[in-house]
């Protein structure tokens, strides 16, 4: 068995990719994640920014001191930044269930999409803090062997979590094999 | 991923212990034998002298942790008598701890039990099993006894070292354990090679390669510590003469400095000492160590990377090294000294390429052809363009970083858990993005800073030659 190399033939020219987060626009249905996980994120955004802002207007009214008014600027600031990128991140969850593997993809400064196969994978969590489930939300995540995949799916209605799962334990347990 | 393994025996029946009862361990651990299971073997215990070796080692941490400071302060005597007492304290707690730890095989299983106030009972599935190694330190070398180490998938750190086994005792159950793990073909026709142990026996199956142990010295004095370290010294003695004055902690500590910094290639000199590699059928079989031996064992089929290190000052001799990733080792794991990664700790290019064939059947490591990204990748990495690449093979993707090490990682399709495709914020302005490919042993190999359309090219390529290689293999 000679080891022919195949190196790295110049890549087809497929033409451009549709976007920078959608490759393979022909083969790959794109779902994205309810929009209701933006509501989720500004409120936890909210509280954070009002536990900050809290404390500051107390430091601010007992010492009076200018500092605490321009940090409290700041933090508003920081904070009506966070509100467009949740919104704007959000938008760019998304997933897609191939033949034999998950594409998630997500992140607005750094992009990130993840392709794991089914059958590497060791176990599905679905998880709903107190929060997503007042929105009525769930998260999937997919656990593979290895410590740096990440295929996590927040924003999910619970009954297309569940069809997720299904799925992918049913796809799982029909393909898995040994490490 | 190897054609040439046969078909794993069917494992023994795990009822009746074909291990002979050690003489020295009672028959029967465990007050009661609480193992409740009816045909389950009794529990054994670890060598009795285990505490004693467990004392005398904690002796040597408790001399450290007094330090020298402590012995100028208080004197000789109380020194050693405040050790004394500590490593007696140590010595009676390992008894304890000897007394309630007990293991046996259950079916698949290797349980451990262990603990008198909270008692933990560990079951390990031998199915998971992924490497096997017995290390002997220079106290157990001494009294003929052995540790027995496993590692599993999905365990933080090394599972259950077993500590102490007589040295029999260790390479029956090493052989046991691998027999029931599965791929490891139960090694039947050859001689018992672990009954009678020398200092470092020749490794059973064929021999693969012996690294030389002057070459192991040379390429350790080749290293920045040991070609820093005469200034180190230079500098410090200047500062002596020029001040004129010596106090006992001064040197003393200088003098440990040294030693800390000498650590590593010292040891590694230590560990990799008689460096002996053999295959046995399916498995990889590694001796070293000079003080402490280790002989460790790898299913082929459990080789998730191959990682291959040019450091910059073995240029000159064009050595390299090998080491091996198996699943179950965090990559955080602190104490890289225990991670079975040894492959080859110095060898020249037709050594490793012929290493390297062995591993992985079918990898040319010369006829590795890698890429470069393309010329604008330069904004991001001014001096490093050159030295990062990515390169498809027949059957495993590599990739090459590095600009002073130079380093070579070669992952068999067959074993990529996931690809991934990243996107910074300066790479999507030069239409660049990077391409992992995660493993579960190691970090997995990145092809950095490709044309974007390459990239996706490449993820698509990966996932379907890692499907493609998954059906095969």
């Amino acid at each position: 068995m000679t080891g022919e190399p195949v190196g790295c033939p110049p890549p087809p020219p497929t033409g451009a990719p549709a976007g920078p987060l959608e490759p393979w626009p022909e083969t790959v249905r794109w779902q994205s994640v309810s929009t209701d996980l933006i509501r989720v994120e500004l409120l936890r955004l909210a509280g954070l920014l009002g536990v900050v802002l809290v404390g500051l207007a107390v430091g601010w009214v007992m010492s009076g001191h200018r500092l605490f008014g321009v940090a409290v600027g700041a933090v508003v600031l920081v904070g009506a930044v966070r509100v467009v990128t949740i919104v704007r991140a959000v938008h760019a969850w998304g997933y897609a269930e191939r033949e034999d593997d998950l594409l998630v993809r997500h992140g607005l400064l750094v992009r990130r999409l993840s392709v794991v196969p089914y059958s590497r994978m060791q176990f599905v969590d679905v998880s709903a803090g107190p929060l997503e489930r007042a929105f009525n939300l769930a998260t999937v995540q997919l656990h593979t062997a290895a410590a740096a995949s990440d295929a996590r799916v927040p924003g999910l209605r619970p009954a297309e979590a569940s069809r997720l799962r299904d799925r992918l334990t049913a796809l799982g347990e029909t393909r898995t094999e040994p490490l | 991923m190897t054609p040439d393994l046969p078909m794993p025996d069917p494992p023994p029946p795990p009822t009746p212990a074909p291990l002979p009862a050690p003489a020295t361990a009672p028959g029967d651990g465990g007050p009661g034998g609480r193992g409740g299971v009816a045909d389950a073997e009794p529990r054994q215990r670890l060598h009795p002298l285990s505490p004693v070796l467990h004392g005398a080692k904690s002796l040597v941490v408790v001399i450290a942790g007094l330090s020298w400071s402590t012995l100028s302060r208080v004197g000789f005597g109380w020194f050693a008598l405040m050790a004394a007492l500590l490593a007696l304290g140590a010595t009676v707690l390992a008894v304890v701890s000897w007394y309630n730890t007990g293991y046996h095989v259950v079916g698949r299983e290797l349980r451990v039990h262990e603990g008198l106030l909270w008692r933990r009972t560990r079951a390990i599935p031998l199915e998971r099993l992924q490497a096997v190694e017995v290390v002997r330190p220079l106290l157990a070398q001494l009294t003929g006894l052995a540790e027995l180490r496993l590692e599993v998938v999905g365990g933080a750190k090394t599972e259950a070292p077993l500590a102490y086994l007589g040295v029999a005792e260790a390479g029956v159950l090493r052989r046991r354990l691998l027999a029931l793990a599965g791929p490891a073909p139960a090694p039947g026709p050859q001689p018992a090679p672990d009954d009678v142990a020398p200092a470092v026996p020749p490794p059973p199956g064929r021999a693969l390669h012996a690294v030389s142990n002057r070459d192991l010295l040379v390429s350790q004095l080749l290293t920045p510590q040991a070609f820093l370290l005469p200034f180190g010294v230079a500098f410090v003695v200047a500062q002596f003469v020029s001040e004129g004055s010596y106090s006992f902690i001064a040197v003393a500590s200088t003098i440990t400095a040294m030693a800390g910094v000498l650590l590593q290639p010292v040891r590694r000199v230590l560990d990799d000492w008689n460096f002996r590699l053999a295959r046995d059928e399916g498995t990889l079989r590694v001796r070293n160590g000079l003080l402490e031996t280790r002989a460790q064992t790898v299913p082929l089929s459990r080789v998730q990377t191959v990682g291959v290190t040019w450091p910059l000052l073995w240029r000159a001799k064009g050595w390299l090294r090998l080491r091996l990733e198996v699943a179950g080792y965090s990559a955080a794991e602190g104490d890289d000294r225990n991670r079975p990664d040894r492959l080859l700790p110095v060898g020249d290019h037709p050594t490793g390429e012929a290493i390297v064939a062995e591993v992985l059947p079918g990898v040319r490591l010369g006829a590795l052809a890698t890429t470069l990204p393309p010329t604008r990748a330069r904004w991001l990495r001014p001096l490093s363009r050159r030295a990062v690449g990515a390169g498809l093979d027949e059957r495993v993707f590599a990739a090459r970083s590095g600009l002073l090490t130079r380093q070579l990682t070669v992952v068999p399709y067959a074993r990529i858990q996931s690809v991934r495709v990243t996107q910074g914020p300066a790479q999507r302005r030069l239409r660049l993005a990077t391409v992992h490919a995660d493993t579960a042993g190691g970090a997995g190999a990145a092809a950095p800073d490709r044309d974007l359309a390459e990239a996706w090219w490449l993820a698509a390529e990966l996932t379907a030659r890692a499907h493609a290689a998954r059906r095969a293999g």
